[in-house]
């Protein structure tokens, strides 16, 4: 593949702690992640999967290495730059849903809207509308809290698209849902990458849903040991346009602007 | 995001804690309350004297006596026992008693400069035995004098001014002799009231027929005197006079003039009369004794309450540091979806700031309804200032309200800076693992 990618590693360290307590959590990942495709970060507890993820949404810093978003190191990014990047075109499925549980499920799903300063209704109409997505639009006005722990992983999915990103970073979105619920989970994070060509980056533990993904980076002690990529891929048209050509197309996807302005 | 919603935002996480909130504002309120009310008290004081100092001559009066006399006073007063102890007698230099202003001194003093010559009167004292009216058998006691000159406001409350020059004689009575004298304050204007006195040989009364033009409130600087035109006082003093010899007639002990305040400080016109012999005092020294025990007390006051905010403060930055300590997650959250380090910075800012705004709202708002009360309660009728109307113990400016509460919105900012360091310097990442 000769295209630029999206987001790309290179000798990617990162060190935890000092001394006594120095723990290096990844050991040098080369990685790239093309727009459109979906990307599964797969490892056991404690590889390092959850600190690749926050690295690579622009969370955390890494202590070695680059991170290069469009082509353009990341490093050298203003701290605003960095908030509006995450705030428009990042969005957030984490571990533990982290949400601000007294508060209402629109409130939740209106955050990232919130924070970019987008005007009450606007906001308000366009969390209804991630919210119908998901299909809890009739729960907008409950208590984040009292929702089971599906719903709640619903909530951040909705809130994760609210802003219409082109990416979705999600960490193990599938972790303590039964499998019923866990697929339907999935289906709505693959119908979004399909449909929308939003690239999706999971975090998770889970051989199965891997497997779904295009691509399987698999991790182990802070490093890439082996990387697969779905034989059948080029042959669908997951897009649904009717070209058959592979799911990546470019057309439709979504390019992120890192140029500061 | 916006600021509306940050505003918002901060008082609806000071509504998620109500206790705690409530506790730390109860703190600003007792410092507000403080602070608001002795500015009121010195607000009410000041006007007070103000309106006092206007009553009784205003800016620009100067009574004036004789350097001698000046000194012998302030001699009496270190032989009473001032803090710098007796003075020595000394019959080259202090003399006891009152000394005249020659007519010399008077010529000399027309041609200072900044000194209206115009306005220089005589001060006399005027002796009268009794006043009564044609509405009652009583006689009362009495006390008037001439009004001094320049930018006299004589605090009327009902009536009009005097005419100086006028030809008839006209009073400005005290208001405590209106009903005395069987009148109310809107029936006297234009009656007329005796003011008898007494030849202090042939035992025969002389009556001067006064027309009442106006009524004032008592005051501490009148001392429940009335005042009396020119015409009105020059007759009485003659009447009071008519057995002098003539060179004691002439005497002249004190006189008011008006000096040019616009251009010169009192300071200068006193050293300007002192090179002819003269002492002067003004309004200002008068009272001033009074205001400053005045604010020697409210500043006492004034300085408890800076120290309740300064204990306030603490508890907004206590309240603030467990307020960030419980939205560690929260935070993160924000700042992990874009929110910038200045605008988490911000929305505790603005949480201080809130806080200190209520509680000075609080303070204020309480101190006014009790500052009316103790007015009302004051003015009632054996209330200790049922005699001066005029006279609010209390008194609210607008400029006072909004500089307390500027002032304890500062403190709060300031306080609440540290809290909201923290907050902003959050990580996401140490947030979201946060428990
Ligand atoms: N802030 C930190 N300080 C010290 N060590 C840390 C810190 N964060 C993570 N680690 C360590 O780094 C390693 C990788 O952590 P990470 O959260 O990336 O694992 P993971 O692959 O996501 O695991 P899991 O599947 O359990 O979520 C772990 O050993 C963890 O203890
Ligand atoms: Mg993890």
């Amino acid at each position: 593949m000769s295209k630029r990618p999206l987001l790309s590693t290179r000798n990617l360290r990162k060190v935890y702690g000092k001394r006594d307590t120095r723990f290096e959590a990844l050991k040098g990942i080369d990685l790239d992640i093309y727009e459109g495709e979906s990307v599964a970060i797969i490892g056991k507890s404690g590889s390092g999967k959850s600190t690749l993820m926050h690295l690579l949404a622009l969370l955390d810093k890494p202590t070695e290495g680059s991170i290069k978003l469009n082509g353009k190191n990341t490093s050298k990014l203003r701290a605003g730059k960095l908030n509006e990047i995450r705030n428009k075109e990042f969005g957030f499925v984490f571990q533990s849903f982290f949400m601000n549980s007294n508060d209402s499920v629109l409130n939740n799903v209106i955050l990232p809207l919130k924070i970019n300063g987008v005007g009450f209704r606007e906001r308000r109409r366009r969390a209804l509308e991630a919210l119908r997505i998901v299909e809890l639009d009739d729960k907008a006005k409950n208590k984040a809290n009292d929702l089971s722990g599906g719903q709640k992983q619903r909530v951040c999915i909705a809130r994760a698209i609210v802003n219409n990103p082109k990416v979705i970073f999600a960490d193990e979105p599938t972790g303590n849902l039964d499998s019923a619920t866990g697929e339907r989970i999935e289906k709505l994070l693959f119908g979004l990458n399909k449909k929308k060509g939003i690239t999706l980056i999971i975090v998770t533990h889970d051989q199965d849903l891997a497997d779904k993904c295009d691509r399987q980076i698999h991790i182990a002690d802070g490093k890439i040991f082996g990387e697969n990529t779905r034989e059948d891929v080029d042959l669908e048209d997951f897009d649904g346009d009717g070209d058959n050509d592979g799911m990546r197309d470019h057309n439709t996807t979504k390019h992120i602007d890192v140029e500061e302005d | 995001m916006k600021i509306l919603d940050i505003i918002k935002d901060a008082n609806v996480n000071l509504l998620r804690n109500k206790l705690r909130s409530f506790l730390t504002i109860l703190a600003i309120f007792i410092g507000s309350f403080s602070i608001i009310s002795t500015s009121a008290i010195q607000a009410g004081v000041n006007n007070f004297i103000d309106s006092q100092v206007d009553s009784y001559g205003g800016e620009g009066y100067l009574a004036i006596v004789a350097k001698d006399s000046f000194d012998a006073l302030e001699g009496l007063q270190g032989a009473m026992g001032g803090n710098s102890g007796p003075m020595e007698y000394d019959p080259d230099k202090i003399q006891t008693g009152m000394s005249p202003i020659t007519d010399e001194q008077i010529e000399k003093l027309k041609k200072v400069d900044g000194i209206d010559g115009d306005s220089i009167i005589e001060q006399k004292s005027l002796n009268i035995t009794y006043v009564t009216s044609k509405e009652t058998d009583k006689k009362y006691l009495f006390a008037a004098e001439a009004l001094p000159p320049g930018n006299v406001k004589v605090d009327t409350v009902t009536g009009r001014g005097l005419d100086l020059k006028a030809d008839e004689y006209q009073i400005v009575l005290e208001e405590k002799y209106v009903d005395a004298l069987g009148y109310t304050n809107e029936e006297i204007v234009d009656k007329k009231i005796q003011l008898v006195v007494l030849d202090e040989y042939t035992h025969q009364e002389k009556i001067f027929d006064a027309k009442v033009v106006g009524v004032i409130a008592p005051g501490v600087v009148s001392m429940g005197q009335s005042y009396t035109n020119n015409k009105l006082a020059d007759d009485i003093y003659e009447e009071n006079t008519k057995y002098y010899p003539e060179e004691v007639k002439k005497n002249t002990y004190a006189v008011a003039a008006n000096y040019d305040y616009e251009k010169y400080s009192v300071e200068e016109i006193k050293e300007k009369l002192k090179d002819i012999g003269l002492s002067a005092m003004s309004i200002e020294d008068i009272i001033g004794t009074i205001k400053s025990f005045f604010d020697v007390i409210l500043t006492v006051f004034k300085i408890f309450g800076l120290i309740a905010l300064l204990a306030a403060a603490i508890g907004i930055i206590n309240t603030l540091f467990m307020s960030v300590q419980e939205r560690t997650r929260e935070i993160g959250l924000d700042k992990a979806l874009g929110m910038s380090s200045a605008k988490v910075f911000l929305s505790f800012s603005i949480e201080a700031i809130s806080l200190g705004f209520w509680g000075s709202v609080f303070g204020i708002t309480v101190s006014m309804i009790l500052g009316n009360i103790v007015n009302a309660a004051f003015h009632s009728e054996g209330g200790f200032l049922e005699a001066f109307p005029t006279f609010n113990l209390a008194t609210y400016t607008i400029s006072d309200m909004i500089s307390v509460t500027i002032l304890i919105m500062v403190i709060a900012f300031l306080s609440g800076t540290l809290p909201a360091r923290r907050a902003a310097h959050k990580n996401p990442i140490d947030a979201l693992r946060y428990e």
